[in-house]
């Protein structure tokens, strides 16, 4: 009886470990599969200042905003996370990554050792991004100057430590989907969609998250806790931005000034430091988009204590 | 007797000091908020074009950001420190810990009221020029400001 019973518990220990095994496998975008492609490093700068890449990966404390050497810390209910150095340095850098390793990292969330990345790095956001503009950012940081210093190992507690098991958590939140149009919907829509999701990931901290990190997709955009701590974001839903018209979103986002006269601190000084180096005509998009999100009511925001 | 009073006496200073350090706080955010009022509902307003020009209000604007670039640098003594704020934000640490940093934001956003006013003469020199101001805004919001 008991070494049946065994059996059958090594039999389910063993499928079991086989099904985490194969559900968190990392997955990687072979160079086979990209089609020829001449980069534009125009291109690829701007699509580096609409992702945002140098708010988290700049060298912090000092004015460079193109010194991609990382450390700056992320804090999370999971850890503290350091930006890696993604400047083309051979060594501390991404200087012997292939172009495929990098269209990898940004829409699978794999690194070239094929493990997978935190989700710090938001490739829930990136994996919409096209091949094509992956690969002309590559190019484009492959121009910038190198930064020698090594990344910083994030410091995450068990059982989060164990990379193998952000495969479990990609199985639950990252769809692998590429962004898809809306054919009802106009180019100067589609264009804002596209910017504000793949690229600019606003709802990576305007959306609430579940207890294990996940988006809350039905209240996404609609705000919630500062997932850094402190403070609360807003809701950029028509709940929160009702009283702003789709000119004061693209004045805000490109000076960091709120229709009441007010200023964007904190991170999104840094947003609005990459959102004003776009045109005219995408933050124009970017306001188009968001001004057509509906209204969506965000956890409710405690009061203040004292 | 008279050590009660005295004693009263003491508590009564250390009270109205108190509530005069809590003065301070509520005069930085009534100066905040009219500088807010200044830039964004009325130089802001007009270069998005959400008004039209008009050089009296613009004027006016001036006066205010001029007077809060005046009074910024006393509006932050040691004594407020900690104290309770607004609802919707409350002043860094970093104030008081880099004092020197910040006393060089608070330079560099009095540099850019003074020069953007010798600047603003109409509509487009309003929109050229008025976006140094509020660059300024920010970039000590950022590190020197907190949510609540």
């Amino acid at each position: 009886m008991l070494k049946r019973f065994l059996i059958l518990f090594a039999f389910f220990f063993v499928t079991g470990l086989g099904v985490y095994w194969w559900l968190t496998i990392p997955a990687t975008v072979a160079a086979s599969t990209l089609p020829a492609h001449t980069a534009d490093v125009a291109n690829g700068k701007l699509v580096f200042n609409a992702g945002g890449c140098a708010s988290c990966h700049a060298t912090p404390k000092q004015d460079d905003k193109l010194a991609l050497g990382g450390g700056l810390a992320l804090t999370s209910p999971f850890g503290t996370f350091y930006a890696p150095n993604i400047s083309p340095d051979p060594n501390a850098g991404i200087g012997r990554w292939s172009e495929a390793d990098f269209v990898t990292a940004l829409q699978k969330g794999t690194s070239p050792k094929g493990e997978h990345y935190f989700p710090a790095f938001p490739y829930t956001s990136y994996q919409r991004m096209t091949s094509a503009d992956a690969r002309d950012m590559f190019a484009y940081i492959k121009t910038l100057t190198p930064v020698a210093a090594p990344s910083r190992a994030h410091d995450v507690g068990f059982p989060f430590d164990l990379r193998r098991n952000v495969g479990v958590w990609k199985f639950l939140f990252l769809d692998g989907k590429p962004f898809a149009p809306d054919s009802g919907q106009s180019p100067q829509w589609n264009r804002g969609a596209y910017l504000v999701n793949a690229l600019g990931h606003c709802a990576e901290c305007h959306s609430p998250r579940n207890p294990i990190g996940g988006i809350e997709d039905k209240q996404r955009f609609a705000g919630g806790p500062n997932p850094e701590g402190q403070g609360w974001v807003p809701n950029i839903t028509q709940k929160g931005l009702k009283d702003w018209s789709e000119k004061d979103i693209a004045y805000f986002l490109q000076t960091g000034q709120t229709p009441e006269g007010d200023t964007a601190g904190g991170t999104m000084a840094a947003v609005i430091r990459n959102t004003s180096q776009l045109s005219e005509a995408d933050r124009a998009a970017m306001a188009v988009y968001l001004k057509s999100l509906p209204a969506v009511d965000g956890p409710p925001k405690p009061m203040r204590k004292g | 007797m008279k050590y009660a009073l005295l004693v009263a006496g003491v508590l009564a200073l250390g009270i109205g000091a108190v509530s005069a350090q809590q003065d301070i706080v509520k005069d930085r955010q009534a100066q905040m908020k009219a500088t807010g009022r200044a830039l964004g509902g009325t130089l802001s307003a007009m270069a998005k074009g959400d008004k039209p020009y008009d050089q009296a209000a613009v004027d006016a604007a001036f006066v205010t950001l001029t007077e809060t670039a005046t009074k910024l640098p006393a509006l932050f003594p040691e004594s407020t420190k900690g104290l309770k704020e607004g609802t919707e934000y409350a002043t860094s640490p970093k104030a008081w810990e880099d004092k020197a940093g910040f006393a060089a934001h608070i330079a560099d956003f009095s540099k850019a009221v003074s020069e953007t006013k010798a600047k603003v003469k109409d509509l487009d020199s309003l929109k050229a020029n008025v976006g140094a101001i509020g660059k300024q805004c920010g970039s000590c919001h950022e590190t020197y400001r907190l949510k609540s």
